[in-house]
């Protein structure tokens, strides 16, 4: 069903469509898929699911590319990591960086694919007993690490989260239906887009400091000994115990149904520091960085098929889309679907296997390709990237309000990052506010009121333990410094 | 000095946040109203705010009394060029309907280009080719309904 000649040259297609749209800054992974939902009409069921999976990772991991060269990440899954790679592709480690990248995300996706294959009954059905509390304190969690992870400043680390939390209250609130910091304007009353904010603080951010640099000189050298895939497979021996790390963390958070592969990357990213030996090169281009993120993402894609297909409860925007197509080619998505669509289903997982194989040689011939971020001069290629900016925006909804939200949050996050204040936390806020509140209030809805029924789940009682110690632990670690310093012996020699 | 103003910029921020929020309605049947979160974010951004303020306070000082050094002088001709983008930005947002996103992309991508010294011909060729591209691809391709614009609908394909 998959060797074959058609299937074969939909996977390529598919693929080489998603490499463009993912390393277009504003063009997501879950944009590519439902461009390709109008074209799967016209196909049979495992070219129409061959393509969307091919897309989506394909998309994922070009997303790197722009966020290696320029700063700028491609899809919202490169976002954790682009600082790291970027400095690296500064030290003229481009190509090493994309060829470690695009060797995690392979890996991180077939893991995603083994787990999707031989336990996905049983991590939808664990996926599933996640209720409210569970989420809330996950979704705490990520904004958590996401202060202690920061470079710098704590405080501004914060305060840039509460920047992020307060535009994901913008929009309806979903307990009463009022409208919240929407001024009247229509487009609002959703909320704000993901992707029109990212492109402000990570691309616009990104072209106004070029321009007020004065700067032509590239900030990305060029370097004759720096190969694709020569330092991989030493970085992969090094770290293999980040990959797998990264992509068991990746299925897991995949298969949580309304998490998906940006969440996953960041939260990999924050493990990763968090475990990390040299946690001081965080932040200044560190491979490590990379690698826990990368295999996440691509992983996360994988494991968000696992209740799309057991249950037809979507993991990501993505299986939202594939539940859909599954259902307009007669597979029925839930527990039925091994039993009456069994050889459908196995083909499905082919499909995963050939789409993530495929992506080496095409991500081999894409990093190559990216040499023109190299060669083409920054005056010419920032107004180019300021035009697609402004169509990608307004593609989200067609709507000129998602470029005023672009401009607005470009020009805050200038100010901020001009000032040293880390954008991570801003971007984890926007992407967990609003399921940190809705749990929150569903919880309480839940409980009357009883703060306790938040500890009073196996799960949820761990997860808010831990949350309370990543926010405890540093004081007490510094207490016991402090305790610690008086009681020690002074060796030092008097001198005569 | 910069950062005792931007703790200050925060605190009042988060202080306006919370005032808006109390205007929101409450409802009978729930303990928490949509007021709850955006007043948490709003405390959390002036307690925040006046740690980085109060922090930075003695810098704050010493700035003022000190004469100003050179590292302290702002750019302000590079901040400036720094916000043609956005001038850009908002001209796409106003002519777009009138002139079509082709034509106001090409506009701003000449700008830009001119402005880092690139030369004219070289500027004017790549700025309406790419443009054209970019309006082809969006939407002949991917159908996104970029403005055509009144000035030129008859012409386009």
């Amino acid at each position: 069903m998959v060797f074959n000649a058609q299937t074969m040259l939909v996977i390529v297609a598919a693929s080489v469509f998603g490499l463009f749209v993912g390393a277009i800054p504003g063009l997501t992974a879950t944009m590519a898929v439902a461009l390709l939902v109008p074209i799967t009409f016209y196909m049979d069921a495992t070219p129409a699911i061959a393509a969307i999976v091919a897309t989506s990772a394909m998309a994922i991991f070009a997303g790197d590319i722009p966020g290696t060269y320029l700063n700028i990440p491609g899809t919202p899954a490169s976002a954790a990591y682009v600082g790291e790679s970027y400095r690296l592709a500064q030290k003229g480690r481009a190509r090493e960086t994309l060829g470690t990248n695009l060797v995690c995300s392979v890996i991180g996706g077939l893991f995603g694919t083994l787990v999707l294959v031989f336990v996905s009954p049983s991590l939808a059905e664990m996926a599933l007993n996640f209720s409210s509390f569970e989420y809330f304190w996950l979704a705490l969690l990520g904004l958590s690490s996401s202060i202690f992870i920061a470079i710098g400043s704590r405080v501004k680390a914060f305060l840039s989260l509460t920047v992020g939390l307060l535009l994901s209250t913008v929009g309806l609130d979903m307990m009463s239906g009022a409208p919240r910091f929407t001024f009247g304007v229509p487009d609002l009353m959703a909320g704000v887009n993901f992707i029109p904010v990212m492109i402000g603080m990570f691309a616009l951010n990104e072209i106004m400091m070029f321009y007020g640099s004065r700067a032509e000189a590239r900030s990305v050298p060029v370097m004759t000994k720096d190969s694709v895939f020569s330092m991989a497979p030493r970085h992969v021996r090094t770290y293999w115990r980040n990959i797998l790390r990264g992509s068991s963390l990746g299925t897991l958070i995949g298969a949580l149904p309304g998490a998906g592969a940006d969440i996953a990357a960041w939260i990999a990213y924050a493990m990763g520091k968090s475990r990390s030996k040299e946690k001081e090169k965080y932040g200044t281009g560190h491979i490590e960085g990379i690698v826990d993120a990368s295999s996440a993402n691509n992983s996360g894609i994988s494991g968000a098929w696992v209740p799309a297909l057991v249950f037809g409860i979507p993991g990501d925007t993505i299986t939202a889309i594939v539940i859909g197509v599954l259902y307009m080619k007669g597979m029925n998505p839930g527990p039925t679907i091994f039993m009456n669509g069994g050889g459908q289903v196995y083909a499905l997982f082919t499909v995963f296997f050939v789409a993530n194989l495929i992506m080496l040689p095409l991500g081999y011939l894409a990093i190559r390709a990216s040499k023109v971020f190299i060669l083409t001069p920054r005056k010419m290629l920032m107004p180019l990237i300021l035009s697609f900016c402004i169509v990608g925006a307004f593609a989200i909804n067609n709507s000129i309000t998602d470029i005023w939200i672009m401009l607005i949050i470009g020009l805050v996050a200038f100010v901020l990052a001009r000032n040293d204040f880390p954008m991570a936390p801003a971007i984890l806020g926007l992407v967990l506010g609003g399921t940190l509140e809705n749990s929150f209030m569903s919880s309480m809805l839940k409980s009357n009121g009883d703060l306790l029924a938040f500890f009073e789940r196996p799960i949820s009682a761990a997860l808010g333990a831990l949350v309370i110690l990543i926010w405890v632990l540093p004081s007490l670690i510094r207490l016991f410094r402090h305790w610690r310093r008086p009681s020690q012996p002074d060796h030092t020699p008097r001198s005569s | 000095m910069r950062d005792f103003l931007l703790g200050l910029a925060f605190a009042i921020g988060g202080g306006v946040v919370i005032a808006v929020a109390q205007t929101y309605p409450t409802m009978a049947a729930l303990q928490f109203g949509p007021s709850l979160f955006p007043s948490l974010i709003g405390g959390g951004m002036v307690i925040g705010g006046l740690v980085l303020a109060l922090t930075r306070v003695r810098q704050f000082k010493s700035a003022l009394a000190g004469p100003r050094s050179q590292a302290n002088r702002y750019d302000y001709r590079s901040l400036l060029i720094s916000l043609v983008p956005c001038a850009l930005i908002v001209f796409y947002i106003v002519a777009s309907e009138f002139l079509g996103a082709p034509l106001c992309m090409a506009l701003s991508m000449l700008v830009l280009m001119l402005i880092r010294g690139a030369k004219l011909w070289l500027s004017l060729i790549v700025s309406i080719v790419i443009a054209v591209a970019i309006y082809l691809l969006f939407s002949r391709y991917l159908l996104i309904p970029l403005p055509e614009g009144t000035l030129l609908s008859q012409i386009l394909p």
